[in-house]
This record gives structure tokens, sequence and C-alpha cells, in this order.
């Protein structure tokens, strides 16, 4: 007997008797060895209920067309099996990506996606080609292969947390593409690119949370490019931005006194005028108890060592940058 | 209505790389695409893109190996202009930003290929056509060409001989739209999936050539289809002739290697017909398992095996719980690559003024009776940009015919026909028959009697099509609605394979006939074309262009 598995599917069909609200519908769906959900979807659509949309086309995790929700994760249908995701959630909830608008079913409105995309301006700018052409070594494409793998599903921003609160967030997945630019050895407009990403809505905006990285079906990583786009930025003197400014001034904190000054980072990051708009926030938080000290601010024991580790790290640089040439 | 110098239709490879140029003349161009652009087919092309780039290796010689391959049935002017382009255009990609895997003196590294006389196939890793897709598409988006993405081509419209534009649904509102333009492109890739077994995606249903087909023009060589060697078994998912390409075995069921029985010089690395018809003879004479041989990377190593094959490795353990690292993967040959299609000439012109082709979509033919692996994303560039820049000159020039007054109602009414028929036929039943009916009487071995069955079947199934009703009548995203679109397609593309093959009594490169095992150049050394004309098809023929290299037995 092969195993017959419920599949409870939130359904949307904004012209439907349903009225304009989500629903949730439930099929049965006998197992085959090996079945993943996009067999399975394809299954109910032929065998059970022809209405239910979802997009689909490589059946091979390559094409980018079947994101959606499983379980609460975002994933490819075609790339997940059935039979270990079931084992490991006891029930297999299906629906579409979370953080975009959703269009019918599982069809979701992929223009802000895209918009993102273009945002980044997508292409090469060549600098002027060496006489002979460009040499291109293995390890120059190393720096940009994980996001040269992308293939635009939109699994990252269905689970990012920053784009979840700013709909303008530039998201992981442009990120990505912005990188594989900018770390690109033939690009021209490397600076232009990191000013323009480093502005609001940019890569200072992400949280840090790797979600992105934990559910991309292609191994992106890519929070690692907005890490790599935030160190080339700093690189590149960039630093005349909120995003830039906190960062620089924690690394100066922990220098100074071997942990967060929070009083002084506000002043570091949004500069004198904007702070001023910080003081009702401070107030509350003084009632609360929680206002650190703006000006005593106890340095912790031992401040020596903290330094030392910049100093080994100052010294780390250097020798990269002799490496380099 | 909306008024464009130029539509293409499919945002694959071909497509796009024709949108380019057609932009680059300055005209408005636009295309038109069932799916988001980067989803189209030619972004799982894996192995890589063959060129002549090396001193020791030359055009000619991958001239010689394209037309050998092609069984002598590919046009030789069209691969003369296939493999003298092919490095300008490799190096044209990299400065759009491709980004090809480099050798250790950084020059462009090369991969063996079947039937090959030289390791001449380009790549990255084992992604190229992913890589080569989004390069393109983002050249699209550099020069703002215009984009109807998930819209579906219902009509290609032709009056008094001439193409006037076409008529697509909108799959977000259900709307029908008309779009006017001087020149149509059909650039809608392959018919992979009139079978049921296949490496393509579920998109392949080769609309294009059934919208010429319909629209008037002939199509060319569709008995030709090649079934790729190496497909895993449960899925027919692609496992890339590159893995051969860096030394991986095929292996029976007994551990054995064969290959040599069948071709002791290439063994593994033979054409791709001749390594799928020798494993269903192994297969055959129960040397398989279960239906399937293995391909055998074990002792390429892990290491290597991550490097140049791993979304190989990746496919066969989610796919088929297989790691090659460990175990052979169990393979069968599966439905791959379309050698017919739309005829056209070798700028890409259909018989139709107006009405162009290129990519899998049209048959020019430069693979003739079987493509070599590597040849394809080849073609898509080259000819893609070719027959762009003969759009172009074309749409310069041209007039702009009016639009058909009634072609929209008339459409409408189609549609309508199919969505307000409360009692029929279920679509799924009769395309599940039609790919049935394919795989089993137009695979790898087909003979009279098999093919007369096969296209009985068909045709019943196709009287059928207009019965059909739909539980799906919304207008949004109507899913349901496009497969009955596609079977249409299916359809006629089936009967036309069948026709093509019943005639054709010869056994040439992939289309093998048992009751007529060999080629015959005599009666044989011609193109088949297909026409529709009021509802029935007429089958002709047309001659090869050999230029540089006369038929001679093909050993590999």
């Amino acid at each position: 007997m092969r195993q017959v598995i419920k599949f409870k599917i939130k359904r949307f069909d904004p012209m439907g008797a349903e009225g304009n609200a989500p629903y949730w519908q439930a099929y049965n769906v006998k197992l085959d060895h090996g079945m993943t959900v996009l067999e399975a979807l394809l299954k109910i659509e032929k065998n059970d209920d022809p209405t239910l949309s979802f997009r689909r086309s490589c059946r091979s995790a390559i094409c980018g067309s079947c994101a959606i929700m499983i379980n609460g994760t975002s994933k490819l249908a075609c790339h997940t099996q059935i039979a270990p995701e079931f084992e490991k959630h006891g029930e297999m909830v299906i629906g579409p990506l979370d953080n975009y608008q959703v269009l019918k079913d599982m069809i979701v409105d992929f223009t802000p996606f895209w918009m993102k995309m273009e945002r980044v301006k997508p292409y090469l700018v060549p600098k002027k080609e060496p006489k002979g052409g460009w040499v291109i070594t293995n390890e120059d494409t190393k720096v940009i292969d994980a996001s040269q793998k992308c293939i635009m599903c939109g699994s990252c921003n269905g689970a990012c947390n920053s784009q979840e609160i700013d709909e303008g967030y530039i998201g992981p997945s442009a990120s990505a593409k912005a990188w594989r630019f900018v770390g690109d050895i033939r690009e021209g407009d490397k600076r232009l690119r990191l000013d323009r990403i480093s502005q609001e809505h940019g890569i200072w905006d992400c949280v840090r949370c790797v979600s992105c990285t934990e559910v991309c079906p292609k191994d992106v990583a890519p929070m690692t490019a907005i890490e790599k786009l935030r160190e080339e930025a700093l690189a590149e003197g960039l630093d005349d931005n909120p995003g830039a400014k906190h960062a620089l001034a924690l690394v100066d904190s922990v220098k100074r006194v071997g942990r967060l000054d929070e009083a002084t980072m506000t002043f570091k990051t949004l500069g004198f005028l904007r702070s001023l708009g910080m003081i009702p926030f401070g107030l509350k938080m003084q009632m609360h108890g929680k206002m650190p000290h703006p000006i005593l601010f106890p340095a912790i024991g031992k401040l020596d060592e903290v330094r030392g580790i910049y100093k080994a790290r100052e010294r780390q640089r250097k020798n990269e940058r002799k490496k380099k040439g | 209505m909306v008024i464009h110098d130029v539509i293409v239709i499919g945002a694959g490879l071909a497509g796009m790389r024709a949108a380019v140029e057609l932009a680059e003349a300055g005209l408005d161009v636009a295309i038109v695409t069932k799916v988001h652009p980067i989803r189209s087919h030619s972004v799982a092309a894996q192995g890589g893109i063959n060129a002549a780039m090396n001193k020791a290796d030359s055009w000619k010689d991958h001239m010689y190996d394209t037309a050998k391959g092609s069984d002598f049935l590919g046009d030789q002017d069209a691969i003369e202009v296939l493999c003298k382009e092919a490095p300008e255009n490799i190096k044209e990609l990299e400065r759009m930003g491709a980004i090809f895997n480099r050798d250790d003196k950084g020059n462009i590294a090369q991969r063996a290929f079947g039937g090959a006389g030289y390791a001449r196939t380009c790549y990255l890793a084992d992604r190229t056509g992913h890589s080569m897709l989004h390069i393109i598409f983002e050249q699209v988006i550099a020069r703002g060409i215009c984009r109807y993405n998930e819209w579906h081509v219902v009509e290609v419209i032709v009056e008094d001989g001439v193409a006037r534009g076409v008529i697509a649904i909108e799959l977000l509102t259900g709307k029908l739209h008309r779009l006017h333009a001087k020149a149509v492109l059909l650039a809608t890739g392959g018919y992979g999936r009139v079978f049921s077994a296949s490496t393509n995606a579920l998109s392949s249903t080769g609309d294009g050539m059934s919208l010429a087909l319909r629209a008037g023009a002939p199509l060319m060589d569709m008995e030709f289809v090649q079934f790729h060697p190496t497909t895993l078994k449960r899925t027919g998912i692609l496992m890339t002739e590159g893995a051969r390409g860096e030394g991986g075995y095929l292996i029976n069921a007994n551990g054995d290697r064969f290959m040599h029985k069948y071709a002791p010089n290439k063994l593994e690395l033979a054409s791709r017909d001749v390594v799928s018809r020798a494993e269903q003879e192994e297969i055959d004479a129960g040397f398989g398992d279960d239906g399937c041989v293995f391909l055998d990377l074990r002792h390429l190593g892990e290491k290597k095996i991550s490097e140049k094959l791993p979304q190989i490795r990746d496919l066969a353990i989610k796919f088929e719980g297989v790691d090659p690292v460990k175990d052979p993967i169990p393979v069968k040959p599966g439905a791959h690559y379309s050698m017919g299609g739309i005829m056209t000439d070798i700028d890409g012109k259909t018989p139709i003024k107006g009405l162009f082709a290129a990519g899998e979509s049209a048959c020019l033919s430069v693979h003739g009776a079987n493509r070599l692996g590597g040849n394809s994303l080849l073609e898509a560039v080259v000819f893609g940009r070719r027959v762009g820049r003969g759009v172009a000159k074309f749409a310069k020039t041209a007039k702009l015919y009016p639009f058909p007054e009634d072609a929209l109602k008339n459409a409408a009414h189609g549609i309508a026909l199919l969505m307000n028929r409360e009692v029929g036929e279920s679509a799924s039943k009769i395309v599940d028959g039609v790919r049935k009916a394919m795989q089993k009487h137009c695979g790898i071995y087909r003979d009279k009697k098999s093919l007369e069955e096969g296209l009985a079947k068909v045709r019943q199934l196709a009287a059928k099509l207009d019965e059909i009703a739909l539980v799906d009548t919304g207008d949004i995203f109507n899913t349901e609605m496009i497969n009955v679109l596609e079977l249409g397609h299916i359809v006629e593309i089936s009967e036309a394979m069948l026709l093509g093959a019943l005639n054709r009594e010869e056994s040439r490169g992939s289309h093998s006939r048992s009751d007529f095992p060999t080629r015959d150049d005599e009666n044989w050394l011609k193109h088949t074309l297909v026409y529709l004309e009021d509802g029935k098809f007429r089958v002709d023929y047309k001659g090869v262009s050999i230029t540089r290299f006369q038929p001679e037995e093909r050993k590999y």
C-alpha cells in the first residue's frame, strides 16, 4: 500500500466564489517513491482540481518558477521530496511565497522583484578592454561564482526579515546580483554601484538574520554577498551614510571601551541634528531605566586584549594588501 | 491595438539574442513569452557550447564533425556559418559579461563532447545554458526591450501571404490582445513534451511550430528527435554529456562497460543517437536494470565531480537518491532535442513574408538527422544574431500591412467556445493518450506497423479536441486553458512527426527503422516537409545542401 498524504493548500482567487479572501483546501495524494512536491501539485491539477494555479517549467531546479512556501519555508516545489519533508514536519502545508502579493493560489506578483533587480543595473558595464582581451582566471571567477548561480526564484526575498518591514528594501536577490558585477574584474562602474546600494533601502538595511542564505536552493549565499558589498563600499571610502556610519561607530566603540556605547553610536550614526529627533525615544528609555548614561560609560577591563585583536587584524590586512600587490 | 516593428515570440537564447540585435538596429522590438524570459528552457542546457578556438582545431573540423553527426542530412551551407562564426560569438558573449571556465593559462577551457574530433566545448561548470540565458537577458534589460511576460500567443496572423502580427492571451487577466507588427520571429524552442518521458521543461510543447504550420508555413524533418543517452531513471531529468566528457563511463547491470561493442573508437563519446541505441540494445538484451543502464562517475573522484559537475551531483541526489561519488547513476535514453522545426532559409526566413524562425523551433538545418552535443546553444546564439540582423534588414524597409478586422473576434470566439462548453472530454486524458502513443510508437526504434498504429491513435485523440470541456472557467491564471492550447500544438506536431517517420523508409541519425535498418542516400538524402492545408497534412521533400563533405559511411 502506498502512503496517502494530505496536502493542505492555501488558495486564493480574487474573482472566485470565496470572495477576496484566502482559504484552505485539502487534497489527498498517493505517494510514489521519490515524489516531489511539484509532482504532487501536478497530480492534484490532473486528477482532482484543474483550477489550482501554480507556476512550473523545468522541474529540475534551474528555471526558478516554482518557489512556494512548504511548511513555513520558501522552497522550490520541484526540488523538495515529499517523504523526508513529511517525516520532519508531520504535515504538508503549502502556500504562496511570503512577502509577495498573491495573484491567484500559489502565483504571486513578481513585479517588485524584477524592479529591484533593475534597480541594481543588472548588466556588466565594462571597463576598457586590455590589449589582447581580458584574461580571467578561475580565481577571479570564484569571487562571484556563488552570485552567478542565482536562478531568481525569489525564495530569499520571501524569507527576508528586512523585506517584511520595508517593501522598498533592495533585498537579498538583487544584492547578490549587484555583487556579481561589483566583484567582476571587468566592471567599470564599481564605485557608482556601491554608492547607490549603500543608500537607504540598500545593503545597510540587512539585519543579517541569514534567512536568505538558509533558504537558497542554489547556495548563492546572498547574505555573504551583502557583507562583501559592505566591505567593498567601506574600502572605497563610501561611509557618508547612516548604515556605514553605524558600522564604523560600532568598530570605534569597541576599540575605545571594549563594548557597545549606545549613546555615542546614535550621534555617530545619525549626526547631531537627526539625533535630536531621538530625544522622545530616549526619554521613554529613561522611564524604563534602559537609558545608557550619555557621558559616563565604563570601559571593560583588559581593554588591551581587545585592542590587540584590532592590531592583529590591521597587520593581517596589510599582508593581504601586499599579496594583492 | 499595440504596434511594434517586430514581435519575437519566445524568450530563450535565440529569441532574446535576436531581440538584442533588432534593438541595436534601432527598431521597436517586443518579446512575447508564456513564461518569464529566464524561465525559458535554454536555462537548462548544461554541458556547453562548441567553438573551434584552439590553433590545433579549425572551423572546418567542427563543420565535418557536425555534418557527420547529422548523418549528412544537415545543410552544409548553414553548418559552415555555424562553425565559422562560433569563436567570435563566444568572444562576444564574454564581452557581454559571460564567464567560461579557464585552463591553467587563463584561456577558455574546452571539454570533450560526443561525436567531436577535438575537445571544443566551452563551458561554465554544468550550467552553461543558465549562465548564457541570464547574460542575454541582462542585455535585453540594458536596452530596455519591451517584454510581454506570461502572455501566451494563440495565433500568428497571416493574410494574403504576409504576417501581420499575433494575438496573445495575457495570463494575469485572461484578456486577448492584438500585437501588430511588420515582422514576426518565432523562437519558441522544441517539442520534447510530445513524449511522456523527456528532459524538456513542461513548457516545451512546440507551440511556435504548430502556430507556423497553421499559418501556412511548412515544418521540416520533424521525424528526427534526439534521445539523450543519460536521463535520470525516474524523472527523465538530464545528466549532461559533459559527465562523459569529463571521463564518465556507461556500464550495464553486470558492471561492465559496453560501448566498445558499438563504437570501438569513440566509446562513450560517440554521437548521441549511437549511444542511445547502444543502451537500448543492452537493455533489450537483458543487461539492463529495470529499464536502465548506469552512468558511472565514481572513478572521477569527489573533487572533480564537485568542481566540474556540481549540479549533476545535486540532481542525482535530490531526484534519484544516488550520490555519484559513491554509486553509479541509473540512466536511460530520453527525448531531448527536436532536430526538426519550421523550415527556414539560412537567414531564418520562412516562405511566408514577414514570418521568421530561429533556434530549436527553426530547421535550417544545421543538425540534420542528429545534433552534436554543444551545438544547440551555439545555434541559438549564432543564428539568433544572424536572423535578428536579417529581420532588422527586412523590417527597416517593410510596410506595415493592416491587421485583419475580424482576427481578434475569431480568436475570442474560439476561446469562448472552449470556456463555455458545459460537458465534454478531459484534456489531461487526451494529452496522456497522445504522449503514451508517441512514446510507444515514435521512440528510438520504429517500424511501419507501429507507426501506423501510433498515427491512428493520435488521429483518434485529435478528433476529441473540439469536445474538451474545462473545469476552470476563471480569467486569472487559468492554467487549465493553457494546457488545452498546448495540447492542440502537441497533437498537430505528433501527427507531423509520425507522418515524416512513416514515410521515411530508411535509418538515418536518430531515425531508426527496424524494417529499413540502413541509410539510403539514393532515395532519402532529402528533407521531409509537412504542410497543413485545409485541415489536412501534406508531405513533400526538398534537397540537401552538400558543399564540402560528401556523404560517407558513419562510424565512431
